[in-house]
């Protein structure tokens, strides 16, 4: 009876064993990488900081590690790329020029501090002041991001030679000793030397954030045409034997938190808010020349002033429309200094004054400094320049027929809606946002994953190619102590 | 279409943010209706008839018990949008049971029975490190329903019959990783559902002996799952940990919906039957999956997530043919409409519509008889974009492709008095 059972089941229990193992899906045929009209088998990456994994407010291993350059080679070595080489801090050095990092809390507010211990600092360079870095000293180096460089310097020569004028040490350290390269020389060597086929090439941003991060106290801004011939020469210099690339804009500056983590119009409101305490009254007296026990003219308040570089108005009240910089967040309400009688910020204002009594009040308040505040007009100039020389941008990468990650749009577009990936929420906040490091101005590795893969959707839509994305939640945010 | 309702609704309970298993059960009340496509609204097979339209009870000539086990190979694959990597599912076999037992008088107009099933009981255990963890990692659903049944033929023709349905096990366990900036941690939530009631009422019309009809309803019950332990783990920093409290207890609820459906018998011979079968199940009555804490987690006493099923249908048809006296086989297939829309599909749940083929036989020996049946059940390949879960508001779950296939091998042993 059994055998005959068996005898009669046996088939069917053949077809299911065959169900079985013919059951797992494959779907991954339906997702094949492939490089369209691209070619990725050599890839060099052109930029400043962002480029080259510069994060926290320094350049160190775990950055590099997490660069986009090194996330997108990665990626299109599922496309037929090959090895890309970054200049890499040594294991003894891992720390690179130092960083920022979360030393504790204080009443819930994070306390951030310089990292000190296993640095790639080797000596002071002959201008006193700027560090000199552990020397990479291999020859295959792919990444050329150097932190710090504007396209007003690609021209420049000994911008990476240690010398008593200055220099950038990050530029220093890729260069041979005692090379007075410029940087588009730099560039040509390694095109010439490695033969790219693929290339990205951020650059500009700092044509801009040097003004806008001094708040428009230091480094000008670029102008238009002398950017726009240096980018050329830039990008002329990639594309001279064919390679194909990315370009990427330059984000304004009020879409990252160095400028918007304060808000000027609540610290305004606040400041405006605070009732003058009775017994500054007095004080506050004698100091406009009333006599003793008068009270304060009707109206009198608290103020939120600021220095400017307005030569007219060098000290004004603040409006909503001023972008307080990260760092001025300690100065605002500290302690005042004598002979000021306020604190940080802090001055006062009546109402209907005459010109003479404002000019008084603007004189005597604690304002913040002109380099803490990237004022109305200044933020305008900013806009208006990252505009024309995005425009510059994009008309140089389509006279070459070049992809454009407008990064520009893209950060717009995370400042006010975040952006959402595998069921993580990421926004520009910072500190919990987990896009921006704690410089408030350079992504984390999450937010340099995120860009890696805005970049690859526009590779892959503009060269017809199939290079998959990262999951960015294998990347961190912020790291908490 | 109730299993695989209440089995959808299952992994649905599982899902919070986190997740449920899915859609992977399929109806798997009797191994003969198995192998048949699943019909059994206008059929009066066997006792399994308690399950698929108690009114047709009455008419199950036989009394006898019977008992029945499943063995489901669900098999996953999915790529997250953008992604090359295909991720699989840590495999697991479930193994739902069932048993049915009849009673009555030979002659007489009633019949009385038991039924013992367990329509969801789903384990989904998704790839280590998988683009969708921090919805869900693994998620385990079991129940067990037990059924008594009554039925009773007015006429030769027409017979009616009802069976109260008593949730007596319900069982939840959900996982997902938490997403802290610089690692993940872990929640698990695991609990029991509270002991529910629902019926399962029928009509069965047997008009000639080559045409039977019946129509089924099965009402919708709330499961209930109250103080379900929360355990946090892998969240180390002092900074994260005070917002995931230990000792945190869940409840949530989960409408385990109601099915209407209506089948026909066709029997051209005396060898010959055929089944076909509609059903309509209610989902739209499972808009959201809401969690509610005994504490704050991570800044919140509720985890809400929108689900916003649609009402959807079953078709269903298959046949027997006694070979010999001894061997009978069988056929059949069955479309399964997804509740599911675009832009809503969830881990726990990676649902599609489903086009579902078995086959199955019996042998009888005596009183004894042996059931075997075998189900594939396909889910179509689906995929959901970021855009989709944007124009939704449903980003707490991941865009991709999944596509899913089950084998079924059933086994069933009956004994007749």
């Amino acid at each position: 009876m059994t055998t005959t059972l068996f005898r009669k089941t046996a088939p069917m229990l053949a077809l299911l064993g065959l169900g079985l193992s013919a059951c797992q899906p494959d779907l991954e045929k339906d997702f094949e990488p492939s490089s369209g009209t691209a070619d990725f088998t050599t890839y060099v990456a052109v930029g400043n900081s962002l480029t080259s994994g510069f994060s926290d407010g320094g350049l160190y291993l775990e950055g590099q590690q997490n660069s986009f350059p090194s996330i997108l080679a990665q990626q299109f070595a599922k496309a037929g790329g090959g090895e890309f080489q970054q200049p890499l801090f040594p294991d003894n050095g891992f720390n690179g020029g130092g960083y920022l990092k979360i030393t504790g809390f204080n009443n819930g507010s994070p306390t951030i501090g310089p990292e000190t211990a296993n640095l790639a600092i080797v000596g002071l360079g002959a201008d006193g002041k700027t560090p000199l870095l552990s020397r990479y000293d291999g020859t295959g180096n792919q990444n050329l991001g150097v932190p710090g460089i504007r396209v007003a310097d690609v021209l420049t020569p000994g911008y990476g030679l240690n010398n008593p004028l200055g220099f950038n040490q990050y530029f220093e350290r890729l260069l041979p000793a005692s090379s007075p390269s410029t940087y588009l020389q730099y560039v040509q060597e390694r095109v010439a030397t490695l033969k790219p086929t693929f290339f990205t090439n951020w650059l500009g941003n700092n044509d801009v954030l040097g003004y806008a991060s001094s708040g428009g106290t230091a480094a000008p801004l670029t102008e238009v045409g002398e950017f726009t011939t240096k980018y050329d020469q830039v990008l002329d210099a990639l594309t001279t034997s064919g390679a194909k690339g990315l370009v990427v804009t330059i984000p304004n500056v009020s879409n990252v938190p160095l400028f918007t983590t304060v808000p000027t119009a609540g610290v305004i409101a606040q400041v405006q808010g605070t009732p003058i305490p009775p017994e500054l009254v007095p004080v506050i007296g004698a100091s406009l020349g009333l006599p003793a026990g008068a009270p304060l003219p009707e109206g009198t308040r608290f103020g939120l002033y600021i220095k400017t570089s307005d030569a007219k108005k060098p000290i004004r009240e603040a409006t909503a429309k001023d972008l307080i910089l990260l760092p001025a967040s300690s100065f605002i309400n500290s302690a005042p200094v004598s002979p000021n009688l306020f604190p940080g910020g802090i001055g006062l204002v009546i109402p209907g004054a005459s010109a003479e009594v404002a000019g008084a009040l603007a004189a005597i308040s604690n304002a913040l400094p002109n380099n803490l505040v990237l004022d109305e007009a200044e933020a305008k100039n900013v806009a208006t320049r990252t505009g024309e020389l995005n425009a510059a941008i994009k008309a140089s990468a389509s006279a070459r027929g070049l992809a454009v990650f407008d990064a520009n749009a893209f950060f717009a577009t995370v400042a006010s809606n975040g952006i959402v990936a595998n069921g993580v929420n990421n926004t520009a906040g910072f500190v919990s946002g987990n896009l921006f490091s704690l410089d408030g101005v350079h992504p984390t590795p999450r937010g340099y994953a995120i860009i890696a893969n805005e970049m690859i959707k526009v590779i892959n839509s503009t060269y017809g190619a199939k290079v998959p994305t990262v999951n960015p939640n294998d990347y961190r945010g912020v790291k908490f102590p | 279409m109730k299993f695989k309702s209440l089995l959808l609704a299952g992994s649905a309970l599982l899902s919070a943010t986190a997740a449920s298993a899915g859609g992977y059960q399929v109806t798997l009340a009797g191994i003969k209706n198995n192998g048949m496509g699943g019909v059994g609204v206008g059929l009066s097979l066997d006792q399994a008839a308690m399950f698929y339209n108690p009114g047709a009870l009455a008419m199950v000539r036989e009394r006898g018990v019977q008992v029945g086990a499943n063995f489901t190979f669900a098999r996953n694959s999915f790529v997250a949008e953008g992604s090359n990597q295909q991720r699989e599912l840590r495999n697991s076999v479930v193994t739902p049971v069932s048993l049915f037992a009849g009673f009555g008088p030979q002659e007489g107009k009633f019949r009385a029975g038991i039924a013992v099933y367990t329509p969801f009981g789903s384990k989904l255990q998704y790839a280590d490190g998988w683009e969708g963890r921090t919805a869900l990692t693994d998620i385990d659903l079991k129940s067990v329903f037990v059924q008594p049944t009554v039925s009773y033929a007015i006429t030769d023709q027409l017979s009616i019959g009802a069976g109260l349905v008593v949730l007596a096990h319900g069982s939840v366990n959900l996982q997902r990783d938490i997403p802290l900036p610089d690692s993940y941690g872990h929640i698990e939530l695991d609990g029991k559902a509270e002991t529910k009631l629902g019926f399962n009422a029928g009509i069965f019309f047997k008009p000639s002996e080559k045409l039977s009809v019946g129509i089924n309803y099965r009402s919708k019950i709330d499961a209930h799952v109250k103080d379900g332990d929360v355990t946090f783990s892998g969240i180390d920093s002092p900074v994260f940990a005070p917002r995931f409290p230990s000792g945190t207890k869940f409840s949530a609820t989960l409408p385990l919906i109601a099915t209407t459906s209506i089948g026909f018998g066709i029997m051209p011979t005396e060898n010959l039957t055929i089944g076909i079968d509609a059903s309509l199940a209610n989902w739209s009555a499972y808009r959201t999956l809401r969690f509610d804490f005994t504490q704050d987690i991570n800044g919140s006493k509720v985890s809400e997530s929108k689900r916003e099923y649609q009402d959807a249908l079953t078709f269903r048809v298959g046949g027997q043919y006694k070979l010999t006296s001894g061997l009978t086989l069988r056929a059949g297939g069955s479309y399964d409409e997804s509740p599911v829309k675009d832009g809503f599909v969830t881990p726990e749940t990676p649902d599609n519509d489903r086009l579902g083929g078995t086959i199955g036989a019996s042998y009888n020996f005596g009183k004894f008889g042996v059931d075997l049946s075998a189900q594939y059940v396909g889910i179509k390949k689906r995929t959901q974009t970021q855009q989709d879960l944007l124009t939704n508001g449903t980003t707490d779950r991941i865009a991709g492709t999944y596509k899913t296939n089950i084998v079924i091998p059933g086994i069933g042993l009956n004994y007749t008095f």
